[in-house]
């Protein structure tokens, strides 16, 4: 099947199924790949494929896409990567289709396991018609941010994704999503400089290093090997299947014991994790953004003050007692955890609160112009409902805050 | 050429204007055709345009003060540039030509309290000294090393533009035969014709000052020519090496260095010389596969995508700055200089939260300049030189030489980020041009020295009008915003002198 008869197919379904231009599932769901369809109105969409595989499923990022991939691709196979097969039957993710593999992005063994089946029939799997090999789309979304050494940031982000690229690139895929990072780009010199969509690299200690070289190896692949792949950048993400570390986040805010680090007029973007899905899923599903990268986040970036008070005010919303203070320091504080957190990493150790409130004095906003123009990106969540439905989601999990 | 023709040094004169460049040379301009008796007191020499090659070696001995060699201490320490010569920075500059943005005139009038500050006067300003300058685009294609920047910038999708330049072009000229309508081609001239006299060569010493109204100018007569303007001209032949010159107000429009140094020499006090500004600058020199290197002009492209924090544009880059550029990693970078026609210099401005102080020493002429960067400027720049070798990237360098001390060669995205990594402001070879700010203008006495006229607050009579007077640093090329605040103030100047006039006589 071809782009152009993709296209039609797309756009036909769309208005066989939204009639009245409000695009919902059945169970009432907003569709937004298909609202960004509408929206955007000349993107182009590939129809999904036949099968689609993830790794990293059982991380946050992985968890939210898998959960709307099973939703939305009835039809098609799923294939995960994880790394332990009880982490699947705790999410009951049990459905004919999905095939779970379990191992590790930093095996070549294992990743040519995850892989197997896809005889490297990549260029008619791109769409030429006449060929029946069905076509597979990769989601890359393992990715280590708070390892217990600064050599697991190398392992699975830059060998890991070497890994990936590497079978992918032999496996004939039709398109990559590479999920990386702001933390190759640094932080904005000033409070309101905002990042660009194409920035150079300024990678942010062993983190940002070990995703910049993830960045490098896919786009390498891409300039030498014609692999089809898109890099997705989302900075600070947040919403259901958060981990511990951000359930302390909310802790902090409602004791008023968030450290508020200098002027709070810092700013950053972040991303509600279904944003983020959506995102990613219009990477995979834009046909001719092969090399390019997009920054995915929320609408706006929000200053710290901001934030601070619409956590403080969603968890109000939801019944908690939120003080909606917070703990003022000054800005000496980011730079002497900045410094230790150098040192730290430095002798190949790890702290993350250390490394996190080294981060705070400093902002870290992008701007998504790119991803609305190119892929159709339209962020629908903004940070309090974000915040809402990811307190919801605690106290339904039985996470106490 | 003999407008500039001066007799003797005169006794007296009601104005003296100190310094000829774009503030002195309008001042001195308006005030002689308001009938005014005025002496411009000019240190450095008239040399006519066109005598010598722009941006050479020979030009920076002439007509550059301290040849080229100026610093601002600090850490780092920043060059700066300054000219020395009738029409001073005018004569050597690029020639670019920006208007005050009029979100800037607002901002200036709010933080400083300048009165009467009027968007329309303002503007009504520009457009006269802009026809009187023929401010005007490149005839045709713009330079190489112009249109690779543009390039750059359009295939990253950021913001540029062709800057005007005070340029006049010969019938079917392109790009490079421009005319520079710098001082002693307009305002000079003009400021002659009705009958101010211009000395050259004459460094004024200090203010007589007594009960806030300066009476006198004393100043000293340098070697070589004095009252001159070309080599068929008298020389001094008078034995006095020192002189007065008795006058009713004097306009101090000696940059934004000398302006202040000489307040304080002649004891004035208040807020002089605390708040020195300008744009700290960060370069790079690029190689491209095609020939870019223009030798005597720079391009007119800029890139505004980050303004008013960051600003990139191109630099002078004969062979001789080339490897200048080349010196920060001369072991690594020497390679490029034999290829030189294919290198080109461009830089990255930024608007600087660091302060400087310029101070009179006893005994010396020049001042002690120092400038601090902060946290912020030290990013900033560093952010404005990774972005910057993006574009040069994206416009087509096969190899960019950062200038910094170890700094790599940059060929790709990768190097980049280690360049990023590796940057420190410590090392970098930063130097400026655009140097404001030390007697603001406005109503606000804990800051500003100087009414919102320029007028010194503590004085009568004396007037500064020149760079000096901005708040701050502009963000855009500051020399429009310096002659249109110079001109607004002489015409101040000569409409409150005629009402006092008449008032006296009435």
């Amino acid at each position: 099947m071809t782009n152009e008869t993709d296209q039609h197919t797309a756009s036909a379904s769309a208005s066989a199924n939204f009639p009245d231009g409000s695009p919902t599932f059945p169970d009432g769901s907003a569709d937004p790949i298909a609202a960004a369809v509408v929206a955007a109105g000349t993107t182009q969409r590939s129809e999904s494929p036949a099968l689609t595989l993830v790794t990293g499923a059982a991380g946050w990022v992985g968890r939210a896409l898998v959960e709307r991939l099973l939703a939305t691709r009835q039809d098609g196979r799923i294939r995960i990567l994880v790394r332990n097969a009880g982490d699947i039957d705790a999410f009951g993710w049990r459905r004919p289709g999905l095939e779970v593999v379990v191992g590790d992005v930093t095996r070549i063994g294992d990743v040519e396991r995850f892989f197997a089946g896809l005889s490297g029939g990549g260029e008619s799997a791109t769409g030429a018609s006449g060929s029946h090999v069905p076509s597979t789309d990769v989601i890359h979304a393992a990715g280590v941010i708070h390892p217990e050494s600064v050599a697991g940031f190398y392992a699975v982000n830059t060998e890991g994704t070497k890994n990936i690229v590497a079978t992918a690139r032999r496996s004939g895929v039709r398109r990559l999503v590479h999920v990386s990072s702001n933390s190759p780009f640094g932080t904005n010199p000033t409070h309101d400089d905002v990042f660009r969509n194409d920035e150079p690299y300024r990678p942010y200690f062993n983190y940002g290093i070990s995703k910049m070289q993830g960045e490098l190896a896919v786009l390498e692949a891409v300039r030498a090997d014609g692999l089809d792949a898109v890099i997705v950048r989302p900075p600070w993400f947040y919403g259901p299947f958060q981990p511990a570390r951000q359930t302390v986040f909310f802790t902090m805010i409602k004791k008023g014991r968030f450290p508020v680090l200098a002027s709070g007029e810092q700013r950053r973007s972040m991303v509600y994790i279904d944003n983020l899905v959506d995102g990613i899923i219009a990477a995979e599903l834009t046909p001719g953004v092969a090399g390019k990268g997009y920054w995915i986040a929320d609408a706006k970036p929000y200053s710290i003050n901001e934030i601070v008070a619409t956590v403080a005010s969603a968890l109000r919303d939801e019944g908690y007692d939120a003080s909606g203070k917070s703990l003022r320091a000054p800005g000496i504080v980011g730079k002497v955890a900045e410094f230790a957190d150098k040192l730290l990493q430095g002798s190949g150790r790890y702290n993350q609160q250390i490394h996190v409130l080294g981060e705070m004095d400093k902002t870290i906003a992008c701007d998504i112009s790119a991803a609305r123009a190119e892929l159709g990106y339209d962020p629908k969540i903004d940070l309090h409902e974000g915040m809402r439905r990811s307190i919801q989601w605690c106290k339904q999990n039985g996470i106490e805050l | 050429m003999s407008t500039h023709m001066n007799g003797p040094v005169p006794y007296e004169t009601d104005v003296v204007v100190v310094g000829s460049g774009a503030g002195g040379a309008t001042t001195a301009a308006l005030l002689a055709e308001a009938g005014f008796s005025v002496v411009v007191l000019e240190e450095g020499r008239w040399i006519p345009q066109g005598a010598l090659r722009p941006f050479s070696l020979e030009q920076m001995t002439q007509q550059y003060r301290g040849g080229g060699v100026t610093v601002a201490l600090g850490r780092p320490s920043i060059a700066y540039a300054e000219g020395r010569c009738a029409g001073g920075g005018t004569e050597i500059n690029s020639g670019l030509y920006i208007r005050p943005p009029t979100e800037l005139l607002h901002r200036w009038r709010r933080d400083f309290h300048i009165s009467d500050l009027d968007d329309d006067e303002i503007a009504e300003i520009c457009a006269e000294v802009e026809s009187s300058l023929s401010v005007g685009f490149v005839p045709g294609r713009p330079t190489a090393a112009s249109e690779r920047l543009r390039d750059g910038a359009i295939a990253l999708g950021w913001q540029q533009n062709e800057a005007p330049r005070w340029m006049t072009y010969p019938p079917s000229g392109d790009a490079t035969s421009g005319r520079r309508q710098s001082m002693t081609e307009t305002y000079l001239p003009r400021g002659i014709r009705a009958g101010a006299q211009l000395v050259t060569g004459c460094v004024v010493d200090r203010l007589e000052i007594q009960h806030g109204r300066v009476s006198a100018v004393s100043y000293r007569l340098n070697d070589g020519p004095v009252a001159s303007g070309s080599k068929s001209e008298p020389q001094h032949t008078g034995a006095t090496r020192t002189g007065r010159i008795r006058c009713g107000a004097v306009f101090v429009c000696a940059g934004a260095i000398h302006s202040p140094a000489l307040l304080q020499r002649s004891g004035i006090g208040g807020p002089i010389g605390r708040t020195l500004a300008f744009h700290p600058t960060v370069k790079l020199a690029a190689r491209f596969p095609q020939v870019v290197n223009v030798d005597d002009d720079v391009p007119v492209h800029q890139v505004k995508e980050f303004s008013p924090n960051i600003s990139f544009g191109g630099s002078a880059s004969n062979s001789g700055l080339v490897a200048l550029a080349l010196s920060d990693h001369w072991q690594v970078f020497k390679d490029a200089v034999t290829d030189w026609q294919h290198v080109a210099v461009y830089y990255a401005a930024i608007t600087s939260q660091g302060k400087g102080r310029v101070r009179s020493i006893p005994g010396f002429h020049d001042p002690l300049v120092t400038y601090h960067l902060t946290g912020r400027d030290r990013h900033v720049l560093r952010s404005g030189l990774g972005r910057l070798g993006l574009t040069m990237l994206q416009a087509g360098a096969t190899e960019v030489y950062p200038s910094f001390r170890g700094a790599p060669v940059v060929r790709n995205r990768a190097d980049l980020g280690a360049m990023q990594q590796s940057f420190s402001a410590m090392k970098a070879s930063l130097m400026t041009v655009h140097l404001c700010s030390t007697v603001p203008l406005g109503e606000d006495r804990d800051r500003c020295a100087a009414d919102s006229f320029g007028r010194i607050h503590s004085t009568a009579n004396v007037y500064v009008n020149d760079a000096s007077l901005l708040p701050t640093a502009p963000g855009v090329n500051p020399q429009g915003s310096v002659m249109a605040f110079a001109i607004r103030n002489a015409r101040r100047f000569i409409a409150t002198a005629h009402r006092r006039t008449a008032r006296t006589s009435a």
